[in-house]
């Protein structure tokens, strides 16, 4: 291993679980080998503050077990709500809406004045000769009273 | 098992005992995941609760600790993932305690360890060392490195492959390793 680039070694293993003999090679090539020399004591360096890192670790509250329960409970309190009160609670803005929607539009059916429905005469009186010559619907004549006026006037001629 | 059963069939107790019982494992893992005292409670009970609910998975194959042990792993690496990432660090930011930490321990005999009034520094430089890794590569990388476990005892903890696990260490230990020469060499 002496004349072989350690790097690859420092990669592949963590240093604690290198062994003696192993360790000893790496450090023989690293002193000959700046690039390894270097590579190994960054790894080294690593090693110390990954393991320092792993040390620090929390402990638990005494109240931690005392919240966990709450928060159970409380879990526990929603999941035994009954289905149908939870749908209602789920769905309570949308059906609340709608019905709202509905009595606006019931109230807009029944409370507005009815207009009176065109007839065919009326229809026939917004003709297109009407509305070009700019005619108030006041001014149209029925059918009726065109029939009439035409037969009275072959009345006439006769 | 039994104390699983129990807790399943809504025993206050039983629960009550098995978070008692195992609080101090999963707050270790979530403290390999943050250092704020609130995160690592917020995901030990997030842990709790969800394992109630996945108490009908566990089939006492098992032991509860391990089963709990890759809860924690999965919902502490949810909570990184949805939190925003930081930036990398950079060498700039070093603190005059990690320069002086570094300029210490370079070229000082292999089997020294860090103090304990310098394990506050020691622990910042780590956290700059793994931001510059995924999550998951960090975990693999804490555990076997820092609390020298073997493939198998990570591949247990995390559900990953020894295969998986092999090549998310060797990768994560050549990016730190690469960070720390930086170090070095911009001091």
């Amino acid at each position: 291993m002496k004349d072989k680039h350690i790097i690859d070694v420092l990669d592949n293993t963590s240093i604690a679980s290198l062994s003696e003999s192993e360790l000893s090679e790496i450090y023989a090539h690293a002193q000959e080998c700046a690039l390894c020399r270097e590579a190994y004591e960054a790894a080294r360096l690593s090693a110390m503050v990954l393991q320092s890192r792993a040390r620090t670790t929390i402990e638990p509250s005494p109240f931690f077990q005392t919240r966990v329960m709450a928060a159970w409970r409380e879990q526990q309190a929603a999941e035994n709500v009954p289905a149908l009160l939870r749908l209602w609670r789920s769905s309570r803005a949308l059906v609340s809406s709608m019905a709202v929607t509905t009595a606006a539009l019931a109230a807009l059916t029944f409370m507005l004045p009815a207009q009176a429905p065109l007839t065919d005469q009326t229809v026939s009186a917004l003709s297109a000769d009407s509305v070009i010559m700019g005619q108030s619907s006041d001014d149209q004549v029925t059918y009726d009273q065109v029939l009439s006026t035409i037969y009275q006037d072959d009345d006439d001629a006769r | 098992m039994d104390l699983a059963r129990q807790a399943q069939e809504g025993d206050e107790s039983a629960f009550a005992e098995i978070v008692r019982r195992y609080s101090p494992r999963v707050f270790s893992v979530a403290s390999r995941f943050f250092r704020q005292r609130s995160l690592v409670e917020e995901a030990a009970q997030e842990v709790f609760l969800k394992a109630f609910t996945q108490l009908g998975s566990f089939e006492g194959r098992g032991s509860i600790e391990g089963w709990l042990t890759r809860i924690a792993h999965n919902t502490c690496l949810n909570m990184i993932r949805g939190a925003k990432r930081r930036p990398e660090s950079t060498v700039s930011d070093l603190t005059d305690d990690e320069e002086q930490w570094l300029e210490h321990h370079s070229g000082a005999d292999g089997k020294q360890q860090p103090s304990v009034e310098n394990s506050v520094v020691a622990t910042d430089l780590a956290d700059r060392l793994l931001s510059v890794l995924s999550p998951e590569d960090q975990q693999a990388l804490l555990m076997i490195d820092g609390e020298d476990a073997s493939i198998k005892e990570v591949a247990e903890a995390t559900g990953w492959s020894e295969s998986k696990v092999k090549v998310r260490a060797f990768r994560a230990r050549k990016k730190v390793r690469e960070a720390m020469e930086k170090l070095l060499n911009r001091r």
